[in-house]
């Protein structure tokens, strides 16, 4: 009963004690929230097992440490998890764009709250593809050094961070309901163009060189293969490093600018 | 930190501009001064583009003003957005399509510490039997009550609502200010905007016109009333002389006569209002709890 008569101390102060936001319960009904989305859910999962399925299961071909199952794995794995930052983090910007944004302003949530919210949201939805992919690789004959499976899948996950920052970027430049769309649309674009669906060579290669997804899934890659390419040549350890450093300076100026101009209009 | 004799609104010298698609700039609010008294009702009534919506920003600490201070319970808006003493229903605020109308209670209330107002707030919304629906599957009014419900999630003691009734048929306007009207009695500030001068007349006891976005006038709703026309006598004749091509002309000849004595200068013939012939064929035969009565 004390809680129905709260209404009654309206204008004591004592009835507004400050409390704390819980966003620990906030995360979680935006995390189930973002499960429960089944298309949302088949590109991130379904699609990326799929393509695993279809070119990874059973090659045995050595590769590196380990062999082309593994190696269609990490690349599978990497996929997904880059899909799920880009659409969560991509969401978030439309959220705040059409107006949920405007209810959350009504709350004594920081924004800063707001983003490490999301973040662990985005995070939380990443882990999913790379858990999922990478027992059915276990389970199906993928091989590799203990330490290409460990590395892998960590740097699959952090990495998968970068794109929730591109998806950000992207959605705050392209904005209304379709850009989380535009986002994960021009991933798969980016996927091919990164070498991370099918092997590349000659003009291919080097151009797919300076787009965002080669240096990440390449990093990913690196313990197992230790830089070799599947048709001819190696990329130094740098080159993958540098190509991640670029990109995130770059998707953070997008993403910054973005906010500048989207705080501009109101 | 807050003083409790302050008033729940205080602004003077009110401005905000925009720019405009041509470069130009648009003064959407210009030199507003008020004071509105806690547990007083007060309608903002203007065109659309008055600059009610701007104002009601501020007022929450969502726009910034370009000149002039705000002050709601003697602190800045932000300050008291996060002590829970002011809240609102948006007219542009979203709600998530793909959670539950439960699971965006429960959101709004995590991050406002008070997730034991959850169910009650359902209830005196009147969402317990919607709870586990979409928000998508909700209908216009059904949202709007929902941003209601999420507005009294903090218990706040001024609440602000700019166009609470878009979307709502004329039933459900009416059962909203029905609510409104019991939660009010509780004490609670309450400030809305409306274009309706009928929502105004109804439920405010003190309405501010604003046109390009300044006060033109402020009191009491009955003098604003008396400025738009005074009152209007509306009665039914017996449906002997109410034929289909319009009321008997030698009857109202009578009725013109009989009348001329008390003063009456003028006699119009009206079809019944639609919106009167509306309610009359929709309401329900047993009429709802209101809004906001429960508890």
């Amino acid at each position: 009963m004390s809680a129905a008569t709260a209404v009654d101390g309206a204008g004591s102060p004592a009835a507004h004690a400050v409390r704390r936001p819980a966003m620990a319960t906030y995360a979680r009904l935006d995390l189930r929230r973002q499960l429960r989305d089944r298309i949302g859910m088949f590109f991130v999962v379904g699609l990326p097992t799929f393509m695993f399925l279809v070119f990874g299961l059973g090659s045995d071909d050595p590769v590196g440490s380990g062999n082309v199952a593994m190696y269609v794995m990490i690349s599978m794995a990497a996929y997904g998890a880059v899909t799920a930052t880009t659409s969560v983090a991509g969401s978030a910007a439309t959220e705040q764009v059409m107006g949920w944004g405007r209810q959350l302003g009504l709350t004594p949530m920081r924004p800063v709250a707001f983003v490490a919210t999301k973040a662990a949201v985005a995070m939380a939805v990443a882990a999913v593809p790379v858990v999922a992919i990478y027992a059915i690789g276990a389970a199906t004959g993928a091989r590799g050094h203990w330490s290409d499976w460990l590395l892998s899948a960590t740097l699959v996950w952090l990495g998968s961070a970068l794109f929730a920052v591109y998806g950000l970027a992207i959605c705050l430049v392209f904005r209304g309901p379709n850009a989380p769309g535009i986002a994960s649309g021009m991933i798969v674009v980016l996927a091919f163009l990164g070498n991370v669906f099918t092997p590349m060579s000659g003009f291919m290669l080097d151009l797919g060189r300076l787009t965002p997804l080669y240096g990440y899934v390449a990093l990913a890659r690196f313990p197992l293969t230790d830089g070799f390419l599947p048709v001819a040549g190696r990329d130094a350890l740098w080159l993958p490093v540098a190509n991640v450093l670029v990109w995130t300076v770059i998707f953070c100026l997008m993403a910054l600018w973005g906010v500048r101009r989207s705080r501009a209009r109101t | 930190m807050t003083d409790t004799h302050a008033p729940a609104i205080r602004t003077s010298g009110l401005r905000k501009t925009f720019r405009a698609a041509d470069g130009g700039t648009v003064v959407a609010v210009d030199a507003v001064d008020l004071v509105v008294q806690p547990g007083e009702i007060v309608a903002f009534l203007g065109p659309n583009g008055a600059g009610k919506t701007t104002t009601v920003d501020m007022l929450l600490g969502l726009t910034r003003p370009d000149a002039g201070t705000v002050e709601v319970f003697g602190t800045s808006p932000a300050e008291a957005v996060r002590a829970g003493r002011v809240s609102a229903v948006m007219q542009t605020g979203g709600l998530l399509n793909d959670f539950t109308v439960e699971e965006t209670v429960r959101a709004i209330a995590a991050l406002h510490g008070r997730t034991d107002r959850v169910e009650l707030v359902l209830e005196r919304a009147r969402l317990t039997d919607l709870a586990p629906r979409r928000v998508e599957a909700c209908s216009g009014g059904e949202q709007q009550r929902l941003k209601f419900a999420l507005a009294l999630v903090p218990d706040p003691d001024l609440v602000v609502l700019d166009e609470p009734t878009t979307g709502m048929d004329v039933g459900a306007r009416q059962e909203f200010w029905r609510a409104m009207r019991a939660d009010a009695a509780l004490g609670r500030t309450i400030v809305f905007a409306t274009h309706y001068l009928a929502e105004a007349d109804a439920f405010a006891e003190r309405t501010v016109l604003m046109n390009h976005g300044r006060i033109v006038h402020d009191a009491a709703t009955t003098d604003v009333r008396a400025a738009y026309g005074g009152r209007t006598l509306t009665f039914r004749p017996p449906a002997a002389v109410d034929g289909t091509d319009g009321i008997d002309a030698d009857w109202l000849a009578r009725v013109r006569r009989a009348l001329a004595p008390l003063g009456v200068t003028d006699v119009d013939v009206s079809a019944a209002s639609l919106e009167a012939a509306f309610l009359a064929l929709t309401a329900e035969a047993s009429t709802t709890e209101p809004i906001g009565a429960a508890r």
